[in-house]
C-alpha cells in the first residue's frame, strides 16, 4: 500500500496530469473562433481586454456584482487554495523560512516559520469552512441544487477531505509532519529515487493521517483534467474569445451635403 | 401544436414548419428513428469547428450565477431555463459521447444518452432561450449560453425540426430577400403612403429611392417596418434627406434582421450576406446603413466579416473594409455629437408635451454590438425628458421575445409573457408614458405582450422616429 501510494502512484498521477491538461487544451484548440463575438462595452484594445480577463479572475468581479453570497464562499476558498498551494511549495522547499529568505534584514528564521505556520493554519481553516459553506449552499440553495450533479458534490466533499485531515495533522501536532520530514519524502519523489513516507514521530509508526492527505491530492489531480476543475484554464481560454477588442469603422457618409 | 409529454413533464413547443416549408429552405427531414444518430454527429461537427461551443460545454462549474439573472427563469421558475441548466440539455449529451468522464462514469457526471426524448426537450427549450447574451455578461467565466443556444438551434434545423415562425421568414429570405415576402412592388406603395404622411405633417415631399443606381449609401432597414413600424422608416428618410444623402432601399435585399443567426447560420444567414454584397456590386453602393434591428445588427456588424470569405464582383480581399457597414444610430449620434442637426425636443409630433420617454436597450445592441452610448446620445438629443430603467445599458433585461421567440401558439404566447415579467417590472417601474424600442424584435414582442398580456397601455416607438420628428428642416412646418 504504502508502496505503491508513495513511490508509484504520484509518478502516475503527474504523467496523468500534465498530459491530461495538455490533451484537453489541444481538444479546446481545435475548434476556431469563428466570428468577432466579443461582449460589450467592447475593451478600448487588447491591454484593456487582458487587464479586463485579469481584473475577473482576480477579484471574482462578475460573482460580487451578481451573486454576493457566493462570492462570500468562493472568494476566500479561492485565496486561501492559491495561499496554502504557495505555502505547501515554498513552505517545504525552505524549510519554512521563506519570509526571512525574502526579507532577511527584517524576518529572522524562526519568525517566518511561526509566520508560515500561523498563515497555514489560518488559510487552513478558512478553506474547510469556505468549502462546508460552498458545500451547504450547493444543498440548501435550490437554483444551485437543480443543476447540480452528483460529481460537483463529490468534487466539494474530495476538497473538503484533503483539507479536514490537512487542518487536523496542523492542529494536533501529535500527528504532525514536520517540514524536513515532508522535504525529505518529496525531494526522493523528485529524484527519482523515493523514500519512506512521513511517521508519526512519538511512536515510529505509519502516518495515516499523512497517507489520507497525500492520497487524496493525488486522486483530486488525476481527475483534475478530465473535470470541472480545469477552470482556471477555461476561464483563459473562455475569456479570450469573449473579451476582445473590435475596430469601429469611421464615421461619416459619402456624398452627403451635411459633412460632419 | 399539442404538448409533448418527455418523461412526465409536459413541454411547450412552436408550431413546427409543414413538410412544404422546409421544401424552400432545401431541408430534408430525417425520420424520427434516425434523428439522434443524426443529431450527434452535427454535435460532433459543431464542438470541431466552434471553440465557443467546446469552452461553454467544458468550463461551467455550475456556480448558479447565472440563474436568477435571466428573464426566463425568472418568468417561469424551470430548471431547464437557468442558463447552465438550458446548457446541461446539451451538456448531458456531449460529455456521454465526448468525455472521458462521461463515457467511464456516465452518472456520476451527469451524461445521458441521446434520444428522441432529448431532442424534443432541445426543441423546447432551445426556442425558449431568446439568445440576449445575458447570462454570458454575468458569467465569471463569460460562459455564453446564446452559443449553445445557436447550435442547438442549428442540429435541430439539420435533422429537420425547424419552427414554423423562423422556417417560413427563412424561406421568404431564398425567394424575396426579406422576412416578410414583400415584393418590389409593395415596398413602392408603402413608400408612396409615407411620402404622403411626410408632406401631410411637414409641408414638405421626400421620396425614398428603390433600386437608385450610382448610390452613394444603402438604408437596409428591417422588414417589419413595413408591416408594423413605419414610423422608423419615416424617421431613417428624414435623416437622410435632412443630411441630403445620395441613398437608396434595395428590393433584392430589404432586411436587416437575419434570422439565420438565430437558428441557421451555413445556409440562410450567407444568403442575405450573398445578397448584400451582390446590391452593393449592382448599385455602386460606398456605404451601407443599417435600420434598427437588434439581432440583425449583431449579424451585419460582427459575422459580416467573417462571412465574407470570398470574393465579391472583383473587388478584392477587404471588401467589407471598403464599404464600412454602420448602424444609423452611430451616424446620427456623430452627428449629434457636433451639433450638425437641428433637433427640437420640445416639438416633437410623437412625444407630446409634458410626456417622458423610457429607453428598452435591446440586449443585442448593448451587450454585442457597443451601441449603448449613441443610443442615449440620439433620444436625450430628441425627447424632452428620458426616464432610464434599471438596470439599462449591458446589464438590461431582454424583453422577452429576442431571437424571434414571438410564437403565437397560445402556450407559447403565455411563456412570452413570462420571460417578459422582468421587462414589464422595469418598464412600469420608471412611470414613463412612451416606450422606445429600437429594435424590430423588440417592437413586436411589446405590441403583442404589453398591450394583450399585461394590458399596459403604452405608446411604443423605435428611436430614428423620434430623431425624424424632431429634425428641424429649415422653411418647413414642424406638427
Amino acid at each position: 500500500m504504502e508502496l505503491f501510494v508513495g513511490k508509484i502512484l504520484p509518478y502516475v498521477t503527474v504523467a496523468i496530469l500534465l498530459g491530461g491538461i495538455t490533451w484537453r487544451i489541444w481538444r479546446w484548440m481545435i475548434g476556431r473562433i469563428v466570428h468577432n463575438i466579443t461582449l460589450a462595452p467592447f475593451p478600448s484594445s487588447w491591454g484593456a481586454a487582458v487587464a479586463w480577463i485579469l481584473w475577473q479572475i482576480v477579484s471574482f468581479w462578475n460573482i460580487f456584482k451578481f451573486d454576493k453570497p457566493l462570492w462570500v464562499g468562493a472568494w476566500p476558498m479561492h485565496v486561501a487554495l492559491v495561499s496554502i498551494f504557495g505555502g505547501h511549495v515554498l513552505g517545504i522547499a525552505t524549510l519554512g523560512s521563506q519570509f526571512h529568505l525574502l526579507l532577511p534584514w527584517i524576518v529572522t528564521e524562526a519568525q517566518s516559520e511561526a509566520a508560515s505556520n500561523a498563515l497555514g493554519t489560518t488559510f487552513g481553516l478558512i478553506f474547510l469552512v469556505a468549502l462546508l459553506y460552498l458545500l451547504y449552499r450547493r444543498f440548501a440553495v435550490e437554483k444551485v441544487r437543480v443543476i447540480s450533479a452528483p460529481s460537483d458534490y463529490l468534487h466539494l466533499l474530495l476538497l473538503i477531505v484533503i483539507v479536514g485531515v490537512g487542518d487536523y495533522m496542523r492542529l494536533f501536532h501529535a500527528v504532525a509532519v514536520e517540514y524536513l520530514a515532508a522535504r525529505d519524502f518529496m525531494l526522493g519523489l523528485i529524484l527519482f529515487h523515493p523514500g519512506p513516507m512521513p511517521v508519526i514521530h512519538e511512536t515510529g509508526l505509519m502516518n495515516w493521517y499523512f497517507f489520507v492527505h497525500f492520497l487524496a491530492v493525488q486522486i483530486m489531480l488525476i481527475i483534475f483534467p478530465f473535470s470541472k476543475l480545469m477552470h482556471p484554464f477555461g476561464i483563459l481560454w473562455n475569456r479570450w474569445i469573449y473579451n476582445r477588442p473590435y475596430p469601429e469603422p469611421p464615421m461619416g457618409m459619402p456624398g452627403v451635403k451635411l459633412k460632419l | 401544436m399539442p404538448k409533448k409529454i418527455v418523461k412526465g413533464q409536459e413541454l411547450s413547443q412552436p408550431a413546427r414548419a409543414s413538410a412544404r416549408v422546409l421544401k424552400r429552405l432545401y431541408v430534408r427531414e430525417v425520420p424520427d428513428e434516425h434523428k439522434p444518430a443524426e443529431a450527434l454527429k452535427w454535435l460532433d461537427y459543431y464542438r470541431k469547428d466552434r471553440r465557443s461551443l467546446v469552452m461553454a460545454m467544458e468550463s461551467c462549474v455550475k456556480c448558479g450565477v447565472c440563474a436568477n439573472e435571466c428573464h426566463a427563469y425568472l418568468g417561469t421558475k424551470d430548471p431547464n431555463n437557468i442558463p447552465a441548466g438550458r446548457a446541461d440539455l446539451m451538456r448531458k449529451v456531449y460529455k456521454r459521447y465526448f468525455t472521458v468522464q462521461g463515457r467511464l462514469f456516465g452518472n456520476l457526471v451527469g451524461a445521458e444518452e441521446i434520444t428522441m426524448d432529448t431532442l424534443e426537450k432541445w426543441y423546447s427549450y432551445y426556442y425558449q432561450c431568446t439568445e440576449c447574451r445575458r447570462c454570458g455578461h454575468v458569467c465569471p467565466f463569460g460562459i455564453d449560453t446564446c452559443e449553445v443556444t445557436m447550435a442547438g438551434r442549428e442540429i435541430l434545423w439539420g435533422i429537420g425540426m425547424v419552427p414554423d415562425l423562423q422556417g417560413a421568414a427563412s424561406a421568404a429570405v431564398y425567394e424575396r430577400g426579406n422576412q416578410g415576402n414583400m415584393t418590389k412592388q409593395a415596398l413602392i406603395e408603402t413608400h408612396d403612403f409615407l411620402s404622403d404622411e411626410i408632406e401631410e405633417e411637414r409641408g414638405l415631399r421626400m421620396e425614398f429611392p428603390v433600386d437608385k443606381p450610382n448610390s452613394d449609401i444603402l438604408y437596409v432597414p428591417s422588414s417589419a417596418d413595413y408591416l408594423l413600424n413605419p414610423e422608423t422608416l419615416k424617421g431613417a428618410c428624414q435623416f437622410f434627406e435632412y443630411v441630403g444623402a445620395n441613398w437608396t432601399i434595395s428590393s433584392h435585399m430589404t432586411e436587416a434582421g437575419n434570422f439565420g443567426l438565430l437558428t441557421e447560420q451555413h445556409s440562410v444567414q450567407r444568403e442575405l450576406v450573398e445578397r448584400l454584397w451582390r446590391t452593393v456590386a449592382e448599385l455602386g453602393i460606398k456605404k451601407i446603413v443599417f435600420g434598427e434591428c437588434g439581432h440583425g445588427w449583431r449579424a451585419w456588424k460582427m459575422y459580416t466579416p467573417s462571412l465574407t470569405d470570398y470574393a465579391i464582383a472583383g473587388a478584392g480581399y477587404d471588401y467589407h473594409k471598403r464599404v464600412p457597414i454602420v448602424h444609423v444610430h452611430d451616424e446620427v449620434a456623430a452627428y449629434v455629437k457636433l451639433g450638425k442637426l437641428k433637433l427640437n425636443p420640445r416639438d416633437n409630433r410623437l412625444v407630446p408635451v409634458g410626456q417622458s420617454v423610457t429607453l428598452h436597450d435591446p440586449c443585442n445592441y448593448c451587450r454585442a454590438c457597443n451601441l449603448i452610448q449613441n443610443l442615449r446620445v440620439n433620444l436625450y438629443a430628441s425627447v424632452p425628458e428620458v426616464r432610464e430603467m434599471t438596470p439599462n445599458g449591458e446589464k438590461n433585461f431582454c424583453c422577452g421575445g429576442g431571437s424571434a421567440v414571438l410564437y403565437d401558439d397560445p402556450e407559447m404566447f403565455e411563456l412570452r409573457g413570462k420571460f417578459s415579467l422582468k421587462k414589464v417590472a422595469q418598464i412600469k417601474a420608471t412611470e414613463a408614458d412612451i416606450l422606445c424600442a429600437p429594435c424590430s424584435i423588440c417592437k413586436a414582442q411589446f405590441y403583442g405582450i404589453l398591450h394583450e398580456y399585461h394590458h399596459l397601455d403604452i405608446p411604443i416607438n423605435g428611436l430614428i422616429d423620434f430623431v425624424g420628428a424632431a429634425l428641424v428642416f429649415k422653411g418647413h412646418r414642424q406638427i
